[in-house]
């Protein structure tokens, strides 16, 4: 999506708009069009990608945004992208976003923090479905907490299609709910063909969590969209100091430690404000805090954000705080750093490799370590010595660009799709080799069951029988220039939003 | 003018779309489903006789045979009467309106007209439907409130749930109707 259209879309991320699938009809005729436009350009492996994960829109999130902005740019290079998720509420059945974008809310039933339920067997007619109707080729799973994403990767390699998967977060090796995660990552991710990881410090994680090969593993970070993160150093107020502190107020995020450095820095120097995005259970800590110092001039709690509000909140600021004890690649620190604030974060997970040391001040995750870093950016900040926001913001906005991760992404699916899919013995091996003997043998039950399920299914409703989908993006999209034209040239209106709950 | 095309259901049953041409502003659809099998009914009604069977040889207790007899019966009046639809029509008069007929098997005819003021438009749409993901026809019905929002959707064919190719046609000569009028 190019910086144009970006600018134009009045925020795209936290309400995606919805629109009318296009009219079978108009698109049924064969794609000359369309065909004479491939052939003109040279000859590049166009993929039919399904990415599927327990969380997207409606649900707000770093996973939810990486898969839109990820599925948009793909959409732009000319791959054909369709999303699988789970019904939110009301909001079920199949949905078009912006540059025909497809989504199907499927009716699954969620179980935990948004999470479905896992059989491994039980979301298989869905998902073939899906996969069949939409002529996938790849099928791309996000976040090792969506259940839904490891069922597909399962329910894929049943039925020979070749999987990628994106690793989001970090985890513990220690307590009793990190081991199962990662032995249930382990039988995920054997057999798949190729993972990508956000930053070197969560390839690493992933790798050990769930003994893979390190080839196979790919780094390719997130990115922020610089368009929506502009500095506009108009909004500050020069006469104070404010720090800002965006983030969800939970313990993963350091919030004991913020609690712990807000008096100390409060009582040293008179001219400084905080101002704290988020919600969460920790809020109480800051409260208190506030409350036994008496700082509710001086602490602003905003409560939770919207994401277009986030910049808003940003640009008030002078200094950005991060303090994550744990952090797989830091989004919220690129885009302070995107509004041109001074950046103060943890030394933690992948936050290291973020951002050059110039931009960023890293301490160690204690408070008197914080304190320090903060002490020494405070003093920067007096003297005038800090480049001005601008110059960092040109800095920071060709380091994460959505184009460049589907660049990176594009020649992952080339590697994975050269790569054979393992037949049901081979896999059935794999699978006892590398997991273990119970989890191993508990698993290729499974897979075999699996197996027998789809050749039932087969039987039952034959893939010749599922009507293919009239594309809406990838190369004979109906929704491509010449539709878009077409549309425009007829005055006859689309029906927008029309109802499409089902089922 | 009529023309009849064979086309396939959803499972891939065979149904005949038969298309009848009026006037260039008169439309007529209907689609066939089979009639109910001769076999279908064997097998339905030889598995509960002889569960009957079955359960009377244990219990010794003939109410079971004559209700068994009973259920057959009435449960195959209810089928052909309100499950099986023989025929569904749906009858297209550019200046007037839409009207949707449905025959049972047993004969009975349920119909309900739309007006034209009241159709925003006839699209193709997709849905969940049981265990897959299908497209139907569906009117679009107008929001009496808001000229550009949708009151509710009015699927089409909703027994006989033909494929793709089949909906394609009869949206098209839809479509070329509607234009008409507009």
């Amino acid at each position: 999506m190019g910086q144009k259209k970006r600018s134009g879309r009045v925020h795209p991320p936290t309400c995606p708009s919805e629109t009318q699938p296009p009219a079978a009809a108009r698109t049924l005729d064969p794609p000359n069009s369309s065909k004479a436009r491939g052939f003109g350009r040279e000859e590049r492996a166009r993929h039919r990608i399904c990415m599927v994960s327990d969380f997207f829109y409606p649900n707000m999130g770093g996973v939810e945004s990486h898969i839109y902005q990820l599925s948009q740019c793909l959409i732009e290079k000319g791959h054909k992208v369709v999303i699988a998720t789970h019904a939110y509420g009301n909001r079920r059945g199949i949905r078009y976003l912006t540059n025909g974008l497809k989504v199907y809310y499927l009716p699954l039933q969620v179980m935990y923090n948004q999470s479905t339920t896992t059989t491994c067997i039980h979301s298989l007619p869905l998902l073939r479905c899906v996969f069949v109707r939409e002529r996938v080729t790849v099928v791309h799973a996000h976040s090792s907490f969506s259940a839904m994403a490891h069922d597909a990767l399962f329910h894929a390699k049943t039925m020979g299609l070749n999987t990628v998967f994106t690793d989001h977060s970090l985890f513990g090796f220690a307590d009793l709910s990190s081991v199962l995660t990662n032995k249930l990552l382990t039988v995920s991710l054997c057999d798949t063909n190729h993972i990508v990881c956000v930053s070197y410090t969560s390839k690493e994680n992933t790798v050990l969590r769930a003994a893979l090969n390190p080839d196979i593993v790919s780094v390719i970070p997130n990115a922020v969209d610089p368009t929506d993160f502009t500095p506009d150093p108009s909004r500050r107020d020069n006469s104070k100091i404010t720090i800002v502190v965006v983030s969800r107020l939970v313990y993963r995020k350091g919030i004991d430690l913020l609690g712990g450095i807000i008096p100390e820095l409060c009582t040293k120097h008179h001219d400084l404000y905080f101002l704290i995005g988020g919600e969460g259970p920790k809020r109480i800590v800051l409260e208190e805090v506030r409350e036994k110092y008496q700082l509710h001039d001086r602490v602003r709690l905003l409560g939770a954000l919207d994401h277009k509000d986030v910049r808003d909140v940003l640009v008030q600021g002078h200094i950005f705080l991060n303090t994550s004890l744990t952090e797989a690649f830091c989004m919220a620190i690129v885009e302070g750093a995107s509004c041109g604030l001074q950046v103060v974060s943890t030394r933690v997970g992948g936050i290291p490799e973020v951002l050059p040391d110039e931009l960023v001040t890293l301490c160690e995750p204690t408070v008197s370590s914080l304190c320090a870093g903060l002490e020494t950016v405070i003093a920067r900040q007096r003297s005038g010595k800090v480049p001005p926001p601008a110059d960092i913001h040109s800095k920071v906005r060709t380091l994460y660009t959505w184009r460049n991760v589907a660049e990176r992404t594009e020649k992952v699916y080339d590697l994975a799709c050269r790569q054979p899919v393992l037949p049901l013995p081979a896999r059935l091996q794999r699978l006892q080799s590398h997991c273990g003997a119970f989890a191993g043998f508990i698993f290729s039950f499974l897979a075999v069951i699996d197996f027998l399920f789809l050749f039932f299914l087969q039987w039952l409703h034959p893939d010749h029988l599922i009507d293919v989908a009239v594309d809406a993006s990838g190369p004979h999209s109906c929704w491509g220039p010449s539709f878009k034209k077409k549309a425009k040239d007829s005055n006859r209106a689309w029906p927008p939003g029309a109802d499409t709950r089902h089922c | 003018m009529a023309e009849k095309n064979e086309f396939t259901d959803i499972n891939g049953k065979a149904i005949l779309l038969d298309c009848q041409n009026y006037s260039s502003f008169c439309r007529e659809f209907t689609v066939s489903s089979p009639k109910v099998s001769l076999c279908k009914v064997i097998v339905c009604t030889c598995s509960v006789w002889l569960f009957a069977y079955a359960v009377f040889f244990v219990t010794e207790n003939t109410a079971v045979l004559s209700s068994a007899i009973i259920i057959t019966l009435v449960g195959m009046m209810m089928h052909i009467h309100l499950v099986k639809v023989e025929h569904e029509t749906l009858l297209i008069i550019g200046s007037l309106g839409v009207q949707l007929s449905t025959s049972y098997a047993s004969g009975r005819e349920s119909t309900t007209f739309i007006e034209m003021s009241r159709i925003k438009d006839i699209v193709i749409n997709e849905a969940v439907y049981m265990q897959s993901i299908i497209y139907y026809l569906c009117i679009l019905i107008k929001d009496s409130g808001d000229p550009n929002g949708i009151a509710s959707v009015v699927p089409l064919f909703q027994s006989s749930k033909p494929r793709l190719n089949c909906l394609v046609q009869v949206y098209k000569s839809c479509q070329a109707i509607i234009a008409q009028t507009r």
